[in-house]
């Protein structure tokens, strides 16, 4: 009788299981918001992201690209440099199709090791020469801009800086924190030492650090410090302010001050998006990506994120500052290959860890 | 004693494990050649050496307050007359599940300046508080975090000591400190050594805290040249993993010189009457539950509490639903509690080894799995990724499977719980074991009717900190897991990283009341009675 059965409920369960796939898929929220229309049927076709940026911030655009496209999507969800180390180890057997990153030092990293393709010039041409790899290796999907964040109560507007160069005056001395290790200040240092060369940008951090410049771990750290008012002021990312104002409106007590439009400290730090060489489904991630660059979705990522729209003529949510001249990509990102190791030198010779 | 040799499937099972909790090691090494790393040459560099120093110092601080309170905690909640002390044994072992990263800047958030507790301060006159940073908040946080380390096992040692010794000493005019300096502290000393270990070696390990607290170790070193200086991120952990070996070795050789002890409890445990020093004791552990697990609560509260409030006042939505929290309990709930049964399974043949037979392998073993602790996650989910896709068709078949999520976590863990398994062994009389044997029950036999019974209270309290601990980890939930298998932890991270803090508290105040209950079942089960 079982034997007979069993395999009965093996195909039943089989059965069941195409059906389920089958179906139409529903979004709503946000994702909904970025597609309106209703799902398109499954394409067959699939697409395995690893994905620096976080969930919350993600997650609705790769519904609404599924939904729009009926492409699957799975993703792998982590910190962008823990990402970057793992395919960097998986080599070109990796299962990973797309890789999204938060700042470009782990894209850097995994073109140091030759293991990103090439984007369509269709999908390259979203976007403007300055946001784009010149190889076609990588394109900025959104940017985040640099700020000084400062706490209302204990800094006047009066007397704001205009320039990072502004910081190493007697005045600032133990008022301003720098995150030295994090990703995003690595990069804009990067940056920096390309703009003013080696010696500027090595003395400005020494400066700093003989300004008794304190040292937090990561941007959104500094925020919170801020808020509470331990340290008066730091250099981070305009994006978490925003976020800690969202959650916790005048109760939190900072907010981002921009430095003059010209100065490195107003600099715009792209996140990122990546085809890898050994990508099985190059086709869907070449579509995510141009989906990532769509009018909706840049729409959401500055109108709900806070972020800055990089294509589609979408512009930047009124409630951000205007932007600086000065963006990451205009600079000659792919020739600082080599840039980064140098950097951590620099910044590890400072000492700013120990302040 | 009989010293028979060991049966030789054990030797094997020995043998296969020891190569298992190798593969991170062995992966370091690797790489160090591959790399051009050159970690003999960074020995003696100065960028090395402070970190180093830093380190050894801030792990050598913990690692004295986190024994010694943890012994106090253990004492007084085990051999006196304190009174809710179930309650407190529900509660103590909970810092353990504080993922350090959310952790510490919940006590930043509130103790520091400015902070929740500000207030609270005010009142009872307290207007400067020091703020938590450097080396004395690294201290103080990871010594809050760091004692269920010690607590747990001692604990479970001093519910099994008989009261007669202490009765003996006391009659013949010991005073109480007399007795337990003399009797119980001899009795203990495994249980304590083998906790204080797991202090050192975690505290060399942790990440998470010492950057809050901007103390700069060689975590920190490791952590920013992943990318930047690959082989100098690879040399900085060998040496760190090499340090580990060292002070297991060394805490081996301290132990084999501690008192034998042989006993299980045949008549009731002392239990001392506090009089006077009630609210000493009382103010001990509420104190320490008030900073350990209190504290930080309040952050974690006070951030999903704003998120709720900020929604209902019609502000942004939660990126979260029930339905994502549920999931996410459940992925956690169910691979800590597989990862505690198979570290179970993988630690007690080789405490049987070690403990009864005293084996070669058992005790090059023993050390493997317990320095392997020292490596951080990160390495042990890419030296996986690496062993696997290396490995071809059984690389394949596990990659991305939960077998491989439950193997990493148990080489991630499995440490915690062989030092209490090894005590557990230990415990067995020999005599009890011999009489079985005479009366001619077998091997497997003896097993099932002699050591399990006595062992079993002992292997829960060992399996307990591993579920605490896997439930709370990072770096291996999100590089090695299945895609698309969300744990508390994850989801906390990802959060909190982009400063949607409602969402992160909402998950980490689940993630402690989850942990709880396991706590509450595990006391409920009498694991800490041992």
């Amino acid at each position: 009788m079982l034997n007979r059965l069993l395999p009965l409920l093996i195909t039943l369960t089989f059965v069941a299981a195409a059906c389920g796939g089958s179906e139409q898929l529903q979004i709503d929220g946000l994702a909904a918001e970025i597609n309106p229309e209703e799902c398109v049927d499954g394409s067959g076709k699939e697409v395995t992201i690893y994905s620096g940026r976080t969930e919350n911030l993600i997650e609705p655009v790769l519904e609404a690209f599924a939904c729009a496209t009926g492409i699957s999507v799975q993703v792998r969800w982590g910190s962008s440099t823990q990402l970057a180390l793992l395919i960097g180890e998986e080599g070109n057997r990796s299962p990973a199709d797309v890789f999204l990153s938060r700042s470009p030092g782990p894209v850097g990293f995994l073109e140091s090791k030759g293991l990103l393709g090439t984007i369509d010039d269709s999908v390259l041409n979203l976007v403007g020469e300055e946001n784009r790899s010149a190889e076609g290796s990588w394109i900025g999907f959104s940017g985040r801009k640099r700020v000084l964040v400062r706490n209302i109560d204990l800094v006047s507007d009066a007397e704001l800086p205009s320039s990072v160069f502004d910081l190493t005056e007697e005045k600032w001395r133990g008022k301003v924190a720098i995150p030295g290790t994090n990703g995003s200040f690595v990069d804009w240092f990067t940056v920096f030492r390309d703009q003013y060369g080696t010696d500027v940008a090595a003395q400005w951090l020494n400066d700093m650090v003989d300004n008794d410049a304190r040292y937090y771990p990561n941007n959104r750290s500094i925020v919170e410090a801020t808020g509470r008012g331990e340290i008066e002021m730091g250099l981070v990312n305009h994006y978490y302010n925003y976020q800690e104002v969202a959650a916790a409106g005048d109760e939190h007590r900072a907010r981002n001050h921009d430095l003059d439009d010209d100065d490195i400290g107003s600099l715009l730090i792209i996140t990122a998006a990546t085809v890898l060489d050994s990508a099985e489904n190059s086709g869907a991630a070449n579509e995510l990506l141009a989906y990532l660059l769509t009018e909706p979705v840049q729409s959401y990522f500055t109108n709900r994120t806070f972020e800055y729209p990089l294509a589609a003529g979408v512009q930047p949510n009124a409630a951000l500052p205007k932007l600086s001249a000065l963006e990451i990509g205009s600079v000659d990102f792919d020739a600082l290959g080599g840039g980064f190791e140098e950097t951590a030198k620099i910044i590890e010779a400072s000492g700013i860890q120990n302040q | 004693m009989t010293r028979t040799r060991a049966p030789r499937e054990l030797r094997v099972i020995g043998l296969i494990c020891s190569l298992a909790f190798a593969f991170p090691g062995l992966y370091l090494i690797w790489r160090n050649f591959t790399s051009g790393a050159d970690p003999l040459g960074l020995l003696f560099a100065k960028e090395t050496l402070e970190p180093f120093w830093r380190t050894v110092r801030l792990a050598v601080l913990v690692s004295l307050s986190a024994a010694g309170l943890g012994t106090a905690l253990a004492w007084c909640t085990t051999r006196t007359d304190l009174p809710f002390r179930r309650l407190w044994r529900i509660l103590l072992p909970i810092p353990l599940v504080f993922p350090t990263f959310i952790g510490a800047a919940a006590f930043i958030r509130t103790l520091n300046p400015g902070g929740l507790a500000n207030d609270i301060f005010g009142s009872i006159g307290i207007n400067e508080t020091p703020e938590l940073r450097g080396l004395f908040g690294a201290w103080f946080v990871l010594t809050l975090f760091c004692y269920p380390y010690v607590y747990l096992p001692v604990a479970a040692r001093l519910r099994q000591l008989p009261g007669s010794f202490e009765q003996s000493a006391l009659i013949l005019g010991d005073t109480a400190p007399q007795a337990f300096r003399r009797i119980v502290l001899r009795q203990i000393s495994g249980s304590l050594t083998a906790g204080t270990l797991l202090v050192f070696l975690y505290t060399i390990s942790d990440f998470g805290a010492v950057q809050l607290m901007r103390y700069d170790t060689l975590t920190r070193a490791i952590e920013s040249n992943y990318l930047a200086r690959p082989p100098m991120a690879f040399a900085l952990s060998l040496i760190l993993l090499i340090f580990a070996g060292l002070v297991v070795l060394a805490e081996r050789s301290v132990n084999r010189r501690l008192p034998e002890v042989k006993s299980r409890r045949v008549s009731q445990p002392m239990t001392y009457v506090l009089g006077r020093w009630k609210a000493a004791a009382t103010a001990l552990v509420g104190g320490t539950l008030l900073f350990a697990v209190l504290a930080p609560t309040m952050a974690l509260v006070d951030w999903a509490a704003d998120g709720l409030l900020r929604t209902q006042r019609g502000g942004r939505p939660l990126t979260i639903d029930p339905s994502k929290v549920i999931e996410a309990t459940t992925n956690t709930l169910s691979s800590s509690v597989i990862t505690g049964f198979v570290a179970l399974m993988a630690v007690t043949p080789i405490a049987f080894l070690v403990g009864r037979y005293r084996d070669r392998i058992g005790r090059m073993t023993h050390s493997v799995v317990i320095a392997t602790f020292a490596i951080p996650g990160i390495l042990i989910a890419l030296s996986l990724r690496f062993w696997t896709i290396r490995s071809g068709f059984f690389g394949d078949l596990l990659y991305d499977s939960m077998a491989l999520l439950i193997f990493a976590y148990v080489v991630r863990f499995a440490s915690l719980a062989m030092g209490t398994a090894l005590v557990a062994v230990k415990t067995v009389p020999d005599g009890l074991h011999d009489a079985a044997s005479t009366l001619g029950a077998d091997r497997w036999r003896r097993f099932r009717s002699v050591d399990l019974p006595v062992m079993r209270p002992g292997l829960l309290a060992a399996g307990g900190l591993v579920i605490l601990s896997t439930m709370k980890e990072l770096p291996i939930s999100l590089i090695v897991a299945p895609i698309g298998f969300p744990t508390l932890t994850t989801r906390i991270f990802g959060s909190f990283e982009d400063a949607f803090v409602a969402e992160a508290g909402i998950m980490a105040v689940v993630l402690v009341c989850s942990s709880a209950l396991l706590s509450w079942f595990l006391v409920l089960r009498r694991a800490d009675h041992l």
